[in-house]
Parts: structure tokens; sequence; C-alpha cells
């Protein structure tokens, strides 16, 4: 197979399945030709306003064909797709579109209205749809049919970047190039076994590399993907029925209400082959009901960091004896457990989890010092690889006798709240721009359903309290990072030899605190419904 | 019932990136407004405050798309 990026891989299907419907909306659908059709339209429109190679362009749309078609043609032109989810805010889209130095930003009207009110030069957006009061806002829906040639490109180039947050501070870019994404579909694609029958549903966001991944599969082996933006359990087993969707990828707050459903209500779903699941710990009274309302369906429990885009996976037939282990390395890629300054993890020991191989992502855009903190040589592999570079992945595993890994915690503060990873510096950096504090700590506490809730403790500052700080977070916050609680600290917080904020006595008082609260009746973290 | 839609409102804001633009007839889910987190949250917010049980089967969208949808289902179960 010889194709150079995402355009290829997608490509590669015109002259055999060009009739096939590849991507099917709630009340649409088109064909590989007819997608290649709309991209091309959009394609057109970025050489028109001087998109070239290498320039990102941010993408930030509903699941849908349209989303589909103008990340394609910004691969096709040469430039590099920036896709971001589209729960997150305006502040955020203008973020993310400064530190990428992003040329066009592709969005929906409201959001297209929302950054021209705020200054945003309105040559610099493209809407999906055209915005009465802003004619000037060029529109997918008004574009003319248009052919354009693909631009050369190389497996080193950049193809994508992912947003996500690091240890510390803003939400960094994961550089992904072309090789990274063609060799994730095929390790995917070969562990999964794949085939042109696969009709899978994508309900997670394209901004994320599980999500995006499903879209790469399905272009290299020329299967369908059915989009879901419904996040809701009823519509999802619907869809699965109607659409006889043979692929399902889900994250645990997800697996928790589709599980709930089918197990008040079993329905027979005949087509679906394989589940998978990533992103996080399913709880295990629901891990352990999955075989029973999946009957005869292969359930894949995988693990996945974005700097290296996949890494392990448990095989359906170990599900049974290991239910909750994230498995081995995915084809094509190693995984090494590390005890540093000692050596290599072996049977019965934990240590931080590394990868090495093709996955490896080309780092942190225009950020060299925290790629090179996370993206290094392993002195505890010399002797086995050199110099060569790994993902420190910051995630601790155990090691079983036979191998297989299991998920233990975190060796940093970064908090994991339902499949996003928020960095505590991002959180206090927001709280702290309200004006309202004047000493603010970010953590991360145990929590079911989400695997970690997101707190805060405050010491406010003036008239400021709870009701406005909250109102604060969830404007300028998406919404998995408003803190599900505020702990109101009464005076200046303790403070290190150093001056600096004694951040485990003030977390540790906090947690203190919250036990015996939960005897109350505040937040049932558990829905009572079955 | 102290379920109101006033309140029902505030806590959808709570979960959004709308910026504040809900009103009765918004599409939450249709709309990607609301992710798979935000709809846990809410089904929680509608039992605290109707003291009723919502069954998984009557999470729809009939039921659960926009928050005067969402009070009709609640004082449909009160009934």
């Amino acid at each position: 197979m010889n194709a150079a990026n995402l355009y290829g891989l997608f490509s590669a299907n015109l002259p055999d399945r060009s009739e096939k419907v590849f991507l099917f909306d709630p009340f649409d659908e088109a064909t590989f030709a007819q997608v290649a059709g709309r991209a091309d339209c959009i394609a057109a429109y970025l050489l028109t306003t001087g998109i070239r190679p290498r320039d990102r362009v941010l993408i930030q749309l509903r699941k849908s064909i349209g989303e589909v078609a103008a990340m394609l043609a910004v691969a096709k032109v040469g430039a590099v797709v920036v896709n971001i989810s589209t729960t997150w805010t305006r502040e955020q889209v203008e973020f993310v579109a400064a530190d990428c130095g992003a040329k066009l930003l592709v969005t929906e009207p409201s959001m297209a209205r929302s950054l021209v009110d705020q200054g945003t030069n309105p040559h610099r957006l493209l809407a999906s749809a055209r915005l009465a009061d802003h004619p000037e806002i060029a529109a997918i829906a008004n574009l003319p049919a248009a052919r354009v040639a693909g631009a050369e490109c190389g497996p080193s180039d950049l193809a994508a970047i992912i947003y996500t947050s690091g240890s510390t501070g803003k939400p960094k870019g994961v550089m992904l190039t072309n090789a990274n994404i063609l060799e994730g579909a095929r390790s995917v694609t070969e562990y999964l076994g794949l085939t042109g029958n696969d009709r899978l549903l994508s309900v997670l966001p394209y901004s994320f590399d599980y999500g995006l991944n499903q879209l790469t599969t399905m272009m290299l082996v020329g299967g369908s993907v059915v989009h879901q933006p419904v996040v809701m359990a009823s519509e999802i087993v619907r869809v699965i029925r109607q659409r006889n969707v043979t692929g399902f990828a889900a994250v645990p707050p997800l697996w928790i209400q589709v599980v709930r459903l089918l197990a008040a209500i079993p329905v027979s779903l005949p087509s679906l082959r394989y589940v998978t699941n990533s992103g996080g710990k399913i709880p295990l009274n629901i891990l352990e009901q999955m075989p029973h309302v999946f009957p005869g369906v292969r359930i894949f429990l995988m693990y996945g960091l974005t700097e290296a885009f996949r890494s392990t996976y448990l095989p359906p037939e170990q599900f049974a004896a290991k239910a909750g282990s994230i498995g081995r390395a995915i084809p094509g890629a190693d995984i090494f457990v590390i005890k540093h300054g000692e050596g290599v993890a072996g049977p019965g020991e934990q240590g931080e989890l590394v990868h090495r191989g093709p996955l490896v992502s080309q780092g942190y855009w225009n950020q060299p010092e925290a790629t090179a903190a996370k993206i290094r040589p392993c002195p505890e592999l010399r002797h086995l690889i050199g110099d060569e570079h790994v993902v420190y992945s910051g995630d601790i595993v155990r090691v079983d006798e036979d191998g297989d890994l299991w998920f233990v915690g975190r060796n940093d503060a970064l908090i994991k709240t339902s499949g996003y990873r928020v960095s505590p510096d991002e959180i206090e950096d927001f709280v702290h721009r309200s004006g309202m504090v004047t000493d603010v700590v970010a953590f991360g506490v145990e929590d079911e359903i989400l695997g970690q809730s997101v707190q805060v403790a405050v010491t406010f500052l003036g008239e400021a309290e709870h009701d406005m700080l909250l109102a604060h977070c969830r404007k300028v916050m998406p919404p998995y990072m408003v803190p599900r609680r505020i702990h109101i600290w009464p005076e200046a917080m303790p403070r290190t030899a150093s001056g600096k904020l004694a951040r485990p006595d003030v977390i540790q008082s906090c947690e203190i605190a919250l036990a015996p609260s939960r005897l109350k009746p505040p937040t049932p973290r558990i829905p009572s419904w079955p | 019932m102290a379920l109101t839609e006033e309140t029902l409102i505030a806590n959808i804001l709570e979960h959004s990136g709308s910026e504040g633009n809900v009103d009765a007839d918004t599409p939450l889910f249709s709309s990607g407004m609301l992710d798979s987190v935000a709809m846990l949250d809410l089904i929680m917010f509608v039992e605290q405050q109707s003291g009723m049980d919502v069954r998984a089967e009557d999470v729809t969208l009939e039921n659960f798309d926009s928050p005067s949808r969402i009070m009709m289902f609640a004082q449909g179960l009160a009934a």
C-alpha cells in the first residue's frame, strides 16, 4: 500500500469502491466518490485563500460528512489538520488558533459568529453554513464544485496536531506525522481483524486519537462509518440495529449507560461483532456485565496515549481471565515497563510504561523542552535499543506473571477525568483569571464514574463567593474541566519554606473534609436507574 | 416537585460550552452540546430534584432533548 497521507489512505478506495457508501449521517449518506467531491470543493477554497503545505487549519465541526470532507481537504492540499472538540469554548478555540498559528478556522456558524464578534478577522473563517447576519463569512454549503490535484507529501511530514493537556500549563499540540497515522491504522486493523465488510459506529470525536483511528481504519480497509452525534445509550442501541453496525468504540462513562440500558432491556444486536474500550478503566461491576449484555461479541480493552497514538490491547480471548488488564503491545509497537535508575520491570513488578516504535509522535508543537522531557532516550533500555527515543507515558503499570499489564496510577499530578487528561495548572490558571481568588489548588478525587473528579480549593478575595466562581468556570472551561466541588479555604493557604503553596497539605485537608460528607446526601455518584 | 425549568437550565449550563445560550427549546443532545458525562449528571439531577427514578429505557431524545421535553417527562413521572 502506498498511501502517503490521510487523503491517500481515503482515495485508494476510489478506483474500486467509488459507489459504496462510506459515511452515514443521521439524515444523510455519502459514497466514497461523493465524499471526494465534497472534499475537493473545500480544498479548492483552501487554495484560493492561500493555504499551502504545512499551514495549519483548525477544524471544529459537529460529527458529520462535512467534518470528514474538511479534514480530507486539508490533507489533500498538504496542510495540517488541527481538529478540536465541539465541546471546547470560544476562549479555547482562540487559544489553539493562536498557539498553532492557524491560517484558517473551519467552524459551525454559531462559533464563527462568536469569534467574529470577539475580533477574529472574518476572512480567517469558513463556516459550515451561511450566516444571514455575517454574509462576509464564507460558507462550505455555498462553495462551487471544483477539482484539485493532491499535494506531494512524505511519511515524515506533519499530518495533524491533536491538542491534549500536558502535566503542566496550557493544552499542548501533539504532532502526528503521516507515518504515525498510517501505522496506527495498519496496527489496529490487524489486531481487531477489520475488513471492508465492517461498519463502525463513530460516537467519539475525531479530535481524539481513538476516534480518529476508527475513521482511518475504515479508510484502510474500505469499510463504512456510521456517525452518531447523539451520545445517548438508547439512540446508540437503535442505530446499531438500524444500520447493521459491526463495531463500536466507547469510553467508560458511555459504557456505564449502554450496559445499564441493555441489562434492563436486553436487545439482540446480531450485526455487532466487536466492541472496544479506551480512555480509562470501566468500573468492575459494569465490566462484569459486558459479556452478558453483548453475547458472542468480541470485547477489546485498549490503552493509548496521544503522544504515541495507540499502545496496548487485551485480546478478547483473555477477557474472562483478565478483565481490567490493558494487555500487551499492539502490533508494530514495543512497550517496556521501566523501574527508574534500575532497569526493566519483570513479572510481579511495577514501573512506568514507555512506548517505542513507529507510532511515537514528533512531540509538542513549538515546545521543544516539553517534548524533550516526554520523548527521549531511555537509559534503562540503552542495552536494547541504544539512544532511540521513547515516549514516557507517566502511567504506572504492574506486570503480571504472563507479561500482561495492569494500570496502577499516574506518576504526576495530571487528573484523568472521563477520558480526558487535565492539568491542575490549567484549571488553576482559569480560576486565577477570574480575579476572585488569592490562592487556588486543583486536584483529582477518585470517582467511580469519571475515574477522577476535578475539585479545587480556593481562598476568596473580597466579596467573591462560591456561585460567582462556579459561573466563571462554566463560562471559560469546557464541561469536563468545571470543578465538581469548590472547597472554600477560609484564610491564606499554608506555604512551604520557599514560599510555594503547600499543595499536598491543602489537598489532604480537603480529602479529610470529603470523607464524612460522603455519608450525607449531597451528590450521589451512582444514578439509581438500573 | 422541586424540579423547575429554571434550575434545570442552570444545571445544563454547568455542563455545556454554550456560553449561556440555552432556553426551553434548545436541542441538547441532537445538537452535540452535551456529552456522555453531562448526560449522566443531568439524569442524576432530574432524579434528585424530582425524587423519582429515571429508567434507562426512558432516556430517549423524545424525553430528554430539550429542557421543555425533560419537564414534560418529569411531570409525567410524577403523575
